[in-house]
């Protein structure tokens, strides 16, 4: 029986740092089991405990098999049509929207991370081929930091993380790999079997916090501060690395100035919560050990000043003399995507002799609720969960409603899907062909199809080459997308002679035997030859300053809400990636799935106990969720973990963060700057 | 020389992760509710990632009506599932919920150290997805050095004497915030 097994390569393309390259074990046509690829290097043969579930996401009894529509929208009268009936009512409403307004900007789509393989941009492909729509600019999750990285050093890289095993101190500032992204926890243990000593510095006492050497707990939003004050010890006692300042740092005369007039180490303590001790302790941690690694997590820039945290806690690696070094650095996201030609992304549409609009991805609803010549009337959905996950929830519901069709290409039912007209079953990447690079690790490894598509599932490349087809039946010349194209073709096309050169390959067939490791700039900043205007490290940067930014790495602290006292963050939790939760049916529902944690002295002040029913809200929205107890957690602070039944988005903010417009095209989200109240429930209000 | 196949588990690198769970699910295509492996947080703060133990006194082999456990001579404890009637007493009697009660099959059932793979020469698939190193495959009865028998969380061994060792949890430094600003 075991003959009859066929392996097949396949890559997790989840929204996470670690894109795993793993082996489909495949029976009579069937998914049966999931294993690592053990010729990838990082990851080594090993999964997460989400993806050991993989055969739960293919043949989950929630999984959507064929197009459905309902009507009205949101009644929940499904009826099943076929793709034929799907293709007709979609085409008809675009065309008829065409000649409404003459063009096709009443179009939007609005597409995120659901599936981040390369081919997933057939969307925007699909979009671009009709000529100018209504385009989604932004990112939601990284682009403060981004920006933080670009203004320091020019370009924004990051090092290969399997250098970490040359560290002799890592300190992660605000990310939680026991959860999110745990194959670095091999390299982070080999640098610690070797003696290196591991620092957590984050509000939350997360798994990952647990298991280091020393947890800094700091109150959120001032990590920043506290790097500011490191940096004032560090700079006052001497022990800073003098000559790295003096020939690769643009700036130390004004954030010398800065620190001496500006930075009081009284004020760090009284706003991060740190002790002197410990402020002492981290000076001493970073000027003993050689080399001193930074890896700044995303937490820590969803706010209103992330984007300084982020230039601060960089500015710290540069004045340690980190910069450059194998084993030391700072590392923050990797964008290997930008290598590529993103062939289906970049799509030339045809020229209409009109301009296409964007909408920001972290204001989406009530920027497109707000145009004008035309209005938006048409929206397409996929890899994302809006209702969920985004923003302006409340706003969005008001958008779907206006809206004369929603389309929501997506796996499952999701909170969005059930708010659409009609909804189109997708493939999951077990199904069809993709390449997928990581924006954590240097490799890049080749997605095969390992099994037929789940019913009548397609891949948003098979939904765009239809659906073009039938357009240009309709009305010849509507659409250029090159839908004869098959999927290895655009992978092929992806691999011109440079990306050939970079990724050591002779095609991209190589990679049906092993995935490929990128064989330059693995240490981006080695011969510290900055991209910055000035070609050094810029902790003064005259870009930021054009910008309308501080200069300098200064500290702001972001506004509060007096009214809502309790700051919320909103955390992945270790079952879920954002609001896909296929691993629940083996990971079980766990405890903190529909839990609010907060202090006990919070608790106490509110009559709360622990198991108590409660209400957070504040003037945005309410949900419901069950009180958990932890002296663990800061007072004056929640934590509620991602997605839920009641999304927790509906409680935040709308804020944005001070940077993100230079890499992403506009602000990051300041999604921990959400404040609420907690209030238990009693039975009468039930 | 004598053989007892067992676990290492160092519960200073374990995060909790459940890859290992997890990875057993994937590998013995476990029902929802039937958990060979098990991770669990302890009240100490640590974790701690449970399965069979391949006890040297088995408790399910003792009390089992059926004469369904054998204990091999690796020290592997089997379930042959044939002779198994449902009765659940090995499910109540374990100190160490290793056998599980299948509900479609209405059979116990438990981990077999992936004996599958050990024929190919391969570890437990558990063993295997460790990220951390927090588990490995031991002989009990040569113990490794610095390694204790029990861990404060685990439950007691005097009954079963379990074939699993620990590498106890290091002392660590934390700095919390005292105060309300």
């Amino acid at each position: 029986m075991l003959s009859d097994v066929k392996v097949f390569k396949n890559v997790c393309p989840r929204n996470c740092y670690n894109t795993c390259a793993m082996l489909s074990y495949v029976v009579d046509g069937k998914l049966i089991k999931v294993e690592g690829d053990p010729s990838h290097g990082y990851c080594q043969g090993r999964l997460c405990g989400k993806g050991y579930a993989y055969t739960r996401y293919v043949y989950s009894p929630k999984r959507l098999r064929y197009p459905l529509k309902q009507y009205p929208r949101g009644s929940g009268n499904w009826v099943r049509i076929t793709w034929e009936e799907a293709f007709n009512l979609i085409s008809a409403k675009l065309l008829e929207l065409n000649h409404r307004y003459g063009s096709n900007r009443s179009l939007a789509y609005n597409k995120c991370s659901g599936n981040v393989g390369i081919l997933h941009y057939a969307t925007e492909g699909m979009f671009n081929s009709f000529g100018s729509h209504t385009k989604l600019r932004g990112n939601p999750c990284m682009s403060a930091g981004m920006d933080a990285v670009e203004y320091s050093s020019g370009e924004g890289r990051s090092p290969d993380p399997e250098a970490m095993t040359n560290s002799k101190l890592i300190v992660i500032w605000g990310a939680n790999p026991a959860w999110t992204a745990v194959h670095q926890l091999n390299f982070i243990n080999q640098a610690r079997d070797k003696g290196a000593v591991l620092v957590v510095i984050d509000p939350v006492y997360t798994a990952t916090a647990a298991t280091a050497d020393h947890y800094i707990q700091v109150r959120p939003g001032t990590d920043g501060l506290l790097a500011l004050g490191i940096a004032k010890v560090l700079v006052e006692e001497g022990r800073y690395d003098s000559s790295f300042v003096k020939e690769h740092v643009v700036g130390w005369e004004s954030f010398y100035k800065y620190l001496q007039e500006k930075v009081s180490l009284e004020e760090v303590q009284r706003l991060t919560g740190v002790a002197e001790n410990v402020l002492q302790l981290l000076a001493d941690l970073y000027s003993q050990n050689d080399p001193a690694t930074n890896w700044c997590g995303y937490g820590l820039q969803r706010h209103q000043n992330g984007g300084q945290n982020v230039r601060a806690i960089y500015t710290l690696s540069a004045l340690t003399g980190n910069v450059g070094k194998i084993g030391g650095d700072f590392y923050y996201f990797h964008p290997s995507t930008d290598f590529f030609p993103m062939n289906l992304l970049n799509l030339q549409g045809p020229d209409d002799g009109q301009v296409s609009r964007a909408l920001d991805i972290n204001n989406y609803p009530s920027q497109a609720l707000s145009l004008v010549d035309p209005p938006m009337k048409f929206l397409w959905i996929a890899a994302r969960n809006p209702l969920s996950q985004d923003q302006e929830v409340q706003d969005w519901t008001r958008l779907l409603k206006e809206l004369e069709m929603v389309v929501t290409v997506d796996l499952f039912m999701t909170k969005t899907a059930e708010a659409s007209d009609i909804v189109l079953p997708a493939t999951s990447h077990f199904e069809d062909f993709d390449i997928n690079v990581s924006y954590w690790h240097h490799w890049l490894a080749l997605n095969q199809k390992a099994i037929e598509p789940y019913y009548e599932a397609k891949s948003d490349l098979e939904i765009a080459k239809e659906l073009t087809r039938r357009l240009n039946e309709l009305q010849p010349g509507f659409s250029n997308f090159p839908s004869e194209r098959t999927a290895e073709e655009w992978i092929e096309s992806e691999f011109t002679s440079e990306i050939l050169r970079l990724y050591g390959l002779s095609s991209w067939r190589d990679l049906e035997e092993v995935p490929a490791k990128l064989q330059f700039g693995n240490n981006p900043w080695l011969d510290l030859n900055f991209k910055t205007n000035t070609g050094k490290f810029e902790i003064f940067s005259k870009n930021a300053k054009d910008d309308k930014l501080p200069a300098l790495p200064r500290f702001w602290a972001e506004s509060s809400d007096l009214s809502f006292p309790l700051r919320m963050l909103t955390p992945q939790n270790i079952t879920s990636i954002h609001s896909q939760n296929w691993a629940l049916e083996w990971i079980g529902s766990d405890k903190r799935g529909n839990v609010v944690t907060l202090n006990p002295q919070d608790a106490v002040q509110r009559k709360v106990e622990d198991g108590d029913l409660v209400r957070i809200y504040n003037a945005q929205g309410s949900v419901t969720r069950k009180a958990r107890l932890n002296p663990e957690v800061l007072q004056g602070m929640v934590i509620i973990y991602q997605g839920g039944k009641e999304p927790v988005n509906s409680l935040l903010s709308g804020l944005s963060a001070d940077m993100g417009k230079k890499h992403s095209g506009s602000e990051g989200a300041a999604l921990y700057n959400a404040f609420v109240e907690v209030e238990k429930i009693v039975r009468s209000q039930i | 020389m004598t053989e007892q196949m067992g676990f290492l588990f160092n519960a200073e690198r374990c995060v909790g992760c459940k890859s290992c769970e997890m990875a057993c699910k994937n590998e013995n295509s476990t029902p929802a509710n039937v958990n060979w492996r098990r991770v669990s947080s302890l009240s100490t703060g640590n974790n701690l990632s449970i399965s069979c133990n391949h006890c040297e006194s088995p408790e399910c082999f003792r009390v089992c009506p059926q004469r369904a456990y054998v204990k091999r001579r690796d020290g592997i404890v089997m379930i042959n599932i044939n002779r198994c009637d449902g009765c659940m007493t090995c499910v109540s009697a374990c100190p160490y919920k290793a056998p599980q009660f299948d509900l479609e099959k209405q059979k116990a059932s438990k981990c077999t150290f992936c004996l599958p793979r050990r024929e190919v020469g391969l570890l437990p698939a558990c063993v295997s997805a460790c990220h951390t190193g927090a588990l490995s495959v031991i002989n009990t009865d040569q113990p490794p050095k610095n390694t204790v028998p029990t861990i404060e969380g685990f439950p007691d061994i005097r009954l079963t004497k379990p074939s699993i060792r620990f590498r106890p949890v290091k002392e660590k430094l934390r700095y919390w915030v005292s105060s309300k600003e």
